[in-house]
């Protein structure tokens, strides 16, 4: 019995070392002393991060950030295309350094890797005619469309029990129904929204009021334990928001001007995740 | 494993809304039933009378109903055809405002209930006529002749002498089209009516037991239908056409 005690905590140990292997070296160091940082980011989630169709090269507000957190490091940027599936084991084994891909801050994902501070916002939100809404507590009086067997009716319905919620198959058909009167507003998170209110003909009908009924907050990530790297990104994340860099990079993708313009839910810092 | 067992069925919140569900369905379908069968008479009526007009505006009626798909009629009337009124009155029909606050609240219907029962009822008003017009084409001619030779006016041939007995030539087929009207509502779904399809996709989404919950809506289908197949031959029994005794 002693005997298996000892080999099975000599095995634990031993495996302990192997896989977190590079965590005893610091990961920040190495960024440095390689003069690149390797980030993950979308290719296919405009405006987050696409492939632009002129230039062929990846683009988008996550990567506009990363370019900026790897000059604030002196380092080159190179980047890692990803996919949502891939965004954990790219960090796990250490293929990409940083994560930059509209991550959503989730305790269960808290457990495998280690988030910013927040940097973005999207909510559940709505889109209605220009000064319709503009306030939450008009959401109970209105009728509202979104799509058939997503979260955004039980959201709804949690929280305002007396609005009167319509389904549709699709977004598309729930677009219709707000343009022809039959619902007031519709509603699911501001980016898609965004990117349907960008198709109206008469999109200056409508807005999108910066209000919001539902909370996921996005980070960057970084491997678990590396507390020098989480510890450089989020003081230049403090900084780029005192700076107005961050909302600089936001405004040329989401600002008034640009082709998906979506309010501004979250100043960096304003929001600690509970996980960190 | 009877935990597992339990594991698999649906939570009583989830069966609630497949039955409010099905109610909605019920409710539906008797309401186009009821007013399919009225109107299809005064289709047949039109169809089969003296006046020339009225005959082709129920031809072109007929035909403008059955050449078109019923999905697509419920669009229409959902989509395309509030954009033909003005806005206040589009607003008034959207909101469904209340209509009497004394001695109890009554409201206009939604506006997906009520697109829901007039395109159905619009488009089951065209195969009713039909089968009550084959049924007036079953009863001979010598009968409203007969009628009319002993001072029956048209109109009260028809009423008191033909459509009896045609509605019970007609009535297996009036049956098969009632089970028509059962399983039409579900496409009344596609406009925001929430019956038992729609409940079934809504409790599937939620709990991704996809079999328990299209299983049950089947299950419920299929009793409905069953009440009217027994509707159907108690009446068969109760009013056999003439002749048949």
């Amino acid at each position: 019995m002693h005997r298996q005690t000892f080999l099975f905590t000599a095995l634990a140990l031993a495996a302990g070392t192997l896989l977190s292997g590079t965590a005893w070296a610091d990961r920040l160091d190495d960024i440095k002393k390689a003069g690149v940082l390797r980030v993950a980011a979308f290719d296919g989630n405009p405006p987050f991060g696409y492939i632009d169709a002129t230039s062929k090269k990846q683009v988008g507000h996550d990567i506009d950030l990363a370019a900026a957190f790897a000059q604030s490091l002196g380092v080159k940027l190179e980047l890692v295309p990803t996919n949502p599936a891939n965004r954990i084991p790219l960090l796990a084994s250490g293929k990409a350094d940083v994560v930059f891909a509209s991550f959503t801050i989730t305790d269960e994902r808290a457990k495998a890797v280690d988030f910013s501070t927040p940097y973005f916002l999207v909510g559940q939100q709505f889109l209605a005619k220009k000064g319709l809404l503009k306030d939450v507590a008009q959401i109970k009086d209105l009728r509202i469309g979104t799509e058939k067997g997503t979260t955004m009716e039980s959201n709804l319905r949690q929280n305002y029990p007396d609005a009167k919620v319509v389904l549709y198959d699709d977004s598309p058909f729930a677009l219709a129904a707000l343009r022809n009167g039959n619902v007031q507003a519709i509603t699911n998170d501001g980016v898609k929204l965004t990117a349907q209110w960008n198709q109206l003909p008469d999109k200056d009908k409508y807005e999108i009021p910066a209000i919001s009924v539902s909370r996921e907050y996005l980070g960057a990530a970084v491997p678990k334990g590396e507390a020098a790297l989480l510890q450089a990104l989020n003081g230049w994340l403090a900084k780029a928001e005192s700076s107005g860099e961050a909302l600089k990079i936001y405004n040329a993708w989401f600002g008034p001007d640009s082709r998906a313009p979506l309010p501004r839910l979250l100043k960096i810092g304003d929001q600690r995740v509970a996980s960190n | 494993m009877f935990d597992l067992l339990r594991e698999q069925l649906l939570a009583p919140r989830y069966l609630g809304w497949l039955f409010d569900g099905w109610l909605v369905t019920v409710w539906a379908s008797l309401w186009v039933i009821a007013a399919a069968t009225v109107l299809g008479v005064l289709l047949a009526a039109a169809r089969t009378g003296p006046v020339p007009a009225l005959q082709r505006a129920g031809a072109a009626y007929v035909g403008l109903v059955r050449n078109t798909p019923l999905l697509v009629q419920l669009f229409f009337w959902y989509f395309g055809a509030p954009a033909l009124l003005p806005e206040a009155a589009r607003e008034w029909l959207f909101s469904g405002p209340v209509l009497l606050q004394w001695p109890f609240t009554l409201r206009w219907p939604s506006f997906e209930v009520l697109c829901a029962i007039v395109g159905l009822t619009l488009y089951a008003t065209a195969y009713v006529g039909e089968d009550v017009r084959s049924g007036m084409r079953g009863v001979p001619a010598s009968q409203r002749l007969a009628a009319q030779a002993m001072g029956f006016t048209p109109g009260q041939a028809l009423r008191h002498v033909v459509l009896p007995q045609a509605l019970r030539i007609a009535l297996a087929p009036l049956f098969g089209q009632y089970m028509n009207i059962v399983k039409n509502t579900s496409l009344a779904m596609a406009v925001g009516l929430v019956e038992l399809s729609y409940a079934s996709r809504q409790v599937e989404a939620e709990t991704f037991k996809t079999f328990q919950s299209f299983g049950i809506a089947t299950l419920l289908y299929i009793a409905t239908i069953a009440v009217l197949e027994l509707a159907a031959s108690r009446a068969a029994r109760r009013w056999p056409p003439a002749g048949a005794h």
